[in-house]
């Protein structure tokens, strides 16, 4: 097994019509490595489902080259797609069929025996909480419900990397909770779980690794803290402290710290950015002032995608 | 691999059984049988001059004619009706990409949706015929031989290489299209073009070719009293229009089924059908030209295509 679960070197995908041509990937490379929630983030059209695609065979490079689990994505996909579990953006169960004939029908395909697919049908169905709605039509299933059967699918074959193209589009709070949920089991199993999406409010705080991609560039790849460093270099340390009684006294030690650039007190909480580590030294001070908690809050990666691309979503 | 093709066409089987459309086929195949069987039996009572039919040859030209007739055109519609949708729906409604994230190779895809199809229009076909036939009988009070029978049962084999010729047209459709209702006027234009436009231009050009027929009077009331003038002019005509005809799907089965239903004029028995075959082999060949050329482009355009949406 290769160290890292997916590799791609200078992928570049063109697409050509009548009107001209479009970039939808532009020398990509990344590394995903095994057993980590990586998230490809992006806006609309900057191109991860396009990337996801070639990952599984659904469409071929222009030029560069991509690994799954060790194998060529052109050249042998079926055993990417034997090892690999994908929820795409775009799919569509087959209606007039129930959520359980659906799975039956996607595991034989996964090569599943007859035996073992029955138990992991009714396993994956209350796993995304479907076990209720197993002999219904899909016909009559909500956009959420779909999903849920979108994801069950995915987990059918209990595949070694699990790649979810847009995971929380059409769930409720309730279901996303599920979805979180569900990502962690899976990891803590040994997986590794590619999630790609443009809602990094949602599920962007699961994954440990990240690649920034726009317009079929990548602006930015790495774990957390690689990513963090220089976000945090640039813009400080920020720490929050749930504040004690005597927030005056504490609010006017802080400020007389080296290297404090910003202090604020936001619904009781001191909110201190510094342009250095302050950590022990806040820790003493929170020690004195007997707060109720002391936390370092890395960037999100809301911030960090908007630091490394230069601005918001487009 | 084999087990995923078997698993693609028992989905497609079960699919296709449980649909309104397959079944709309079948009930559309026996209504027209009768339709035609009644009218060709009314047009035979009606015939009068010098051409004195027998009872039998009566009842097999009833039944040719309405089983020949009949498959021209629901054969190209049951054909149509299974390929149009085989992958441009699959695209459409996103269960493509479900499919294919699957280990399977495509080309398992395409010979699970043929492979299901050729049991499907069999099925149809033959069961179209088995409700058709005994009601046509009846009902038309024919008398029916062993030996007719075999033949309706034999026909089958042309009718089914009709509609695979088109179901293979319209898997190409299918593949190339984004939209099922693309692919579908795609083969409704190609059925039009073979059942109605090529006789049409394949007579113009006869008619360009050879100019008029030449005008001159008689009077006919046996075949074979027309003028050899007129007799070589229509010869030539129908040797250009066949000529045409020849890359005619709907054509060919005319000819082969009819071919099937031949029969020697005093002993009334059929031709043999080592006879028919060494006359009509052509007509099976394009036939299965269509299906092999139609199903392997299909192949080809599937396996490179990329599933952009």
């Amino acid at each position: 097994m290769a160290e890292y679960v997916i590799e791609t070197e200078g992928l570049v995908k063109i697409y050509r019509d009548r009107s001209g041509e479009v970039k939808a990937l532009d020398g990509v490379d990344i590394r995903v490595p095994k057993g980590v929630v990586f998230g490809l983030f992006g806006p609309n059209g900057s191109g991860k489902t396009t990337l996801i695609s070639i990952l599984v065979g659904l469409q071929l490079p222009t030029s560069g080259t991509a690994r799954v689990l060790g194998f060529d994505c052109v050249r042998e996909s079926v055993e990417i797609r034997k090892r690999l579990g994908l929820l795409p953006e775009n799919y569509g169960f087959y209606e007039h069929m129930t959520a359980y004939e659906n799975l039956e029908f996607l595991g034989r395909l996964d090569g599943i025996s007859k035996n073992e697919l029955k138990r992991r049908i009714l396993e994956v169905l209350e796993m995304v909480g479907l076990s209720e709605w197993a002999n219904a039509k899909v016909k009559g299933f909500s956009r959420g419900m779909t999903q849920r059967l979108a994801l069950a699918q995915a987990l059918l074959k209990d595949p070694l990397l699990l790649v979810l193209d847009e995971p929380t589009l059409g769930l409720d709070p309730q279901g996303t909770a599920m979805f979180r949920d569900l990502v962690e089991r899976v990891v803590k199993s040994g997986k590794t779980v590619l999630i790609s999406t443009h809602l990094l409010h949602e599920i962007g705080h699961i994954c440990t690794h990240a690649a920034l991609i726009r317009r079929g560039k990548l602006v930015a790849h790495g774990s957390l803290d690689e990513l963090s460093k220089p976000y945090i270099e640039a813009r400080g340390f920020l720490y929050e402290i749930a504040a004690p009684g005597e927030v005056e006294r504490l609010l006017h030690e802080v400020k007389q710290l080296d290297g404090i650039l910003e202090v604020s007190l936001v619904n009781e909480k001191v909110r201190v950015r510094a342009k250095r580590d302050i950590g022990g030294e806040l820790a003493r001070l929170a020690g004195r002032f007997r707060v109720r908690s002391l936390s370092f809050l890395p960037p999100s990666w809301d911030e960090l995608y908007q630091y490394y691309q230069g601005g918001g979503w487009e | 691999m084999k087990d995923k093709l078997a698993i693609v066409v028992r989905k497609e089987l079960k699919e296709n059984l449980r649909s309104v459309r397959y079944w709309a086929i079948i009930i559309l195949f026996v209504l027209l049988y009768l339709a035609s069987s009644y009218a060709v039996g009314f047009a035979l009572r009606g015939f009068g001059g010098p051409i004195v039919l027998t009872r039998r040859t009566r009842a097999i030209m009833q039944l040719s004619s309405s089983v020949v007739n009949t498959m021209a055109y629901v054969a190209p519609l049951l054909g149509i009706a299974l390929g149009f949708s085989a992958i441009a729906a699959e695209r459409e409604k996103g269960t493509i990409r479900l499919l294919l994230a699957r280990p399977i190779y495509r080309d398992d895809v395409v010979n699970g949706k043929v492979l299901a199809a050729v049991i499907l229009i069999v099925l149809a076909i033959g069961l179209s015929m088995a409700l058709a036939t005994p009601l046509s009988v009846v009902l038309q009070g024919l008398n029916v031989t062993a030996d007719d029978l075999l033949r309706l049962m034999l026909s089958i084999i042309p009718a089914t290489l009709l509609a695979l010729a088109y179901y293979a047209m319209a898997l190409f459709a299918s593949v190339n299209a984004g939209r099922s209702s693309h692919a579908l006027v795609v083969s409704i234009a190609a059925w039009i073009f073979f059942a109605f436009l090529l006789p049409m231009l394949a007579s113009f050009v006869a008619f360009y070719m050879l100019g008029p027929p030449p005008a001159m009077a008689f009077n006919a009331t046996r075949p074979g009293q027309m003028p050899e003038q007129l007799r070589e002019y229509y010869s030539r005509f129908q040797l250009i229009y066949s000529r045409f005809q020849l890359i005619s799907p709907n054509d060919r089965y005319t000819s082969l089924a009819n071919a099937l239903f031949n029969v020697r004029e005093r002993t009334e028995a059929y031709e043999s059908l080592i006879n028919v075959f060494s006359r009509r082999w052509i007509d099976a060949v394009v036939l299965l030209a269509y299906i092999a050329v139609f199903i392997a482009l299909s192949h080809v355009f599937f396996v490179h295509r990329q599933e952009t949406r």
